[in-house]
């Protein structure tokens, strides 16, 4: 391959374990790239350019040496900078933490050093991962590769962007109401959220403890899955992380979708959804019913109930944890994220705990109306075609406040829910901008979902698109 | 008192925490209110007496895909 930057993730860790690609020649395409075109799209927040290669040097002498290779060995990724690296800035996309140095670094940054893969930097991010189209007052806003004006989705925007860029194979973004599914759907990428506790989330900056997860951003689901393998798992520093056992998602990808039944909910997700939208996702279903599986409307009432429950809790916890900030430096925050943390203060003790009490039940009808009989749930990601930055700015305008929460109205209910949730491209607008197709399974089943997502990526060719930039 | 029911919520969010409404947007974030108190007037009667928070992840496990 000419462009060693085009690789995916599991291409490129195929490609050093074979000898057909150093390391360091991976990255050095990586940054060439960046150099060359992020100064348009601004996903890159800082970028570790002598770490980096001297981690790739160290890995090509390891292969050299024949020692043993970890799954994502040579592997460029860059990060949402809000995992902690022992020493090193992170920033949350903020003022207030532009100097912020944690003491110890993140589990899921160790378990992917462990594997081999190589940290570039940090990314672009919504201030403290605080809305769903990318916008950042402090670092400027991050561009779609697409069509520059238009958003890129966020909270994880920079990697977003940045994978569908090709700036680096792939990236952590994290996720309390689509801020993996959203920028991936956005861009053109593929990203999951995995079950709520799959992740662990020491050292990630907190959001809403209740329904933050990590989770990758990349070109396909068999590169998804490859890193959800290294990243899931309990912890022993995150007491919240689970115990189930993490199954080897990619011997899962079969491609073989017969006897599958996928369940399209009548409720919600079409609540104004936008021609183009529906169009690209019942061409969507088409493509899983060639490959054998069945589709069923059915009917699942709950998802009002859990779309009013989940805007109270991360609105509190998330107000709850800036307290003293708010107090203190509220002129430090953009004007959109002081105004929803504001609100935030006004929700009754009694709503947040009605809202936390009802989360089991509301999970278990959810399951039963939406998976008796059915394996996933298919919905579009977003309602509504891409919108651009100036349509979604509420620092300029609060009339955009709408437009913008918006964004996230497909997303959000599976953070409330805690379910496995996975977006991958399914087709382009008459603006040239991506379509998602989300895909969510039952607690724990990742790897159905990704499954689905790789039998759809045998068929089409969307996530291979490539931006011109 | 103020008479104002957004008012009133500003109010109460500075006794009741210390935070001042820092922009207009802040105060748009309440306007959002009135919609937010129907919907869950809408969802009365929906908690059990025995609800409580802790369920959720035993039903994240009750619920997972039966082995094949």
């Amino acid at each position: 391959m000419s462009d060693l930057a085009l690789l995916s993730v599991t291409e490129a860790a195929g490609a050093f374990a074979k000898g057909e690609a150093s390391a360091e020649a991976m990255v050095r395409a990586c940054l060439a790239r960046i150099e060359a075109h992020d100064g348009r799209i601004n996903a890159v927040v800082r970028l570790d350019r002598e770490e980096a290669l001297a981690a790739a040097a160290a890995l090509d002498r390891a292969r050299a040496g024949n020692a043993k290779l970890g799954p994502l060995a040579g592997v460029p990724m860059m990060h949402k900078d809000m995992y902690y690296r022992a020493g090193k800035v992170s920033g949350c996309g903020s003022a207030i933490r532009r100097d912020f140095r944690p003491k110890a670094t993140a589990t899921v940054l160790e378990r992917l050093d462990a594997a081999g893969a190589i940290d570039m930097g940090t990314l672009n991010m919504a201030e403290f991962a605080q809305n769903p189209t990318g916008h950042n007052r402090h670092h400027g806003d991050c561009h779609n590769p697409w069509n520059l004006p238009y958003c890129t989705g966020g909270s994880s925007s920079g990697s977003g962007a940045g994978v569908a860029a090709r700036f680096f194979a792939a990236a952590l973004g994290s996720d309390t109401g689509g801020s993996i599914r959203l920028p991936a759907s956005i861009c053109g990428v593929t990203g999951i959220k995995g079950t709520q506790t799959r992740v662990s989330r020491a050292g990630a900056m907190p959001l809403s403890f209740s329904m933050d997860n990590v989770g990758p951003l990349t070109r396909t689901a068999r590169d998804a899955a490859r890193i959800m393998r290294v990243i899931a798992g309990k912890d022993p520093r995150d007491p919240t992380s689970a115990a189930e056992p993490v199954p080897d998602y990619e011997a899962a990808l079969t491609g073989d979708l017969r006897g599958l039944s996928v369940a399209v909910p009548r409720e919600w997700f079409f609540d104004g959804a936008e021609e183009a939208v529906v169009k690209a996702f019942e061409a969507a279903l088409e493509v899983l019913k060639a490959r054998g599986a069945t589709v069923t409307r059915v009917s699942a009432p709950s998802l009002h109930a859990v779309g009013t429950y989940v805007s109270v809790v991360s609105r509190v916890e998330g107000a709850t944890i800036h307290a003293e900030w708010m107090r203190e430096r509220a002129g430090d925050y953009a004007t959109h994220l002081s105004g929803r943390l504001y609100g935030g203060y006004a929700i009754p003790a009694t709503w947040y705990v009605e809202a936390l009490s009802r989360r089991g039940p509301l999970l278990r009808q959810f399951c039963r109306e939406a998976f008796a009989g059915h394996h996933v749930v298919a919905t579009p990601t977003l309602r509504m075609r891409v919108p651009t930055l100036a349509e979604t700015d509420i620092d300029a305008s609060p009339d955009n406040w709408a437009r913008h929460m918006a964004v996230s109205a497909n997303t959000r209910p599976f953070n409330y829910l805690g379910l496995p949730t996975v977006s991958i491209p399914c087709g382009f607008d008459d603006r040239g901008l991506p379509i998602g197709l989300q895909i969510a399974a039952r607690p724990f089943a990742e790897a159905r979902a990704l499954m689905v997502a790789d039998a759809f990526q045998r068929d089409t060719d969307w996530h291979a698109c490539v931006p011109a930039l | 008192m103020p008479d104002d029911p957004m008012d009133q919520a500003q109010a109460a969010i500075r006794l009741w925490t210390g935070v001042e409404c820092p922009n207009a947007a802040g105060r748009r974030a309440l306007d959002d209110f009135p919609a937010l108190i129907a919907e869950f007037a809408a969802l009365r009667g929906g908690l059990a007496f025995e609800d409580e928070p802790s369920a959720f992840e035993a039903v994240l496990r009750e619920e997972k895909e039966p082995e094949a």
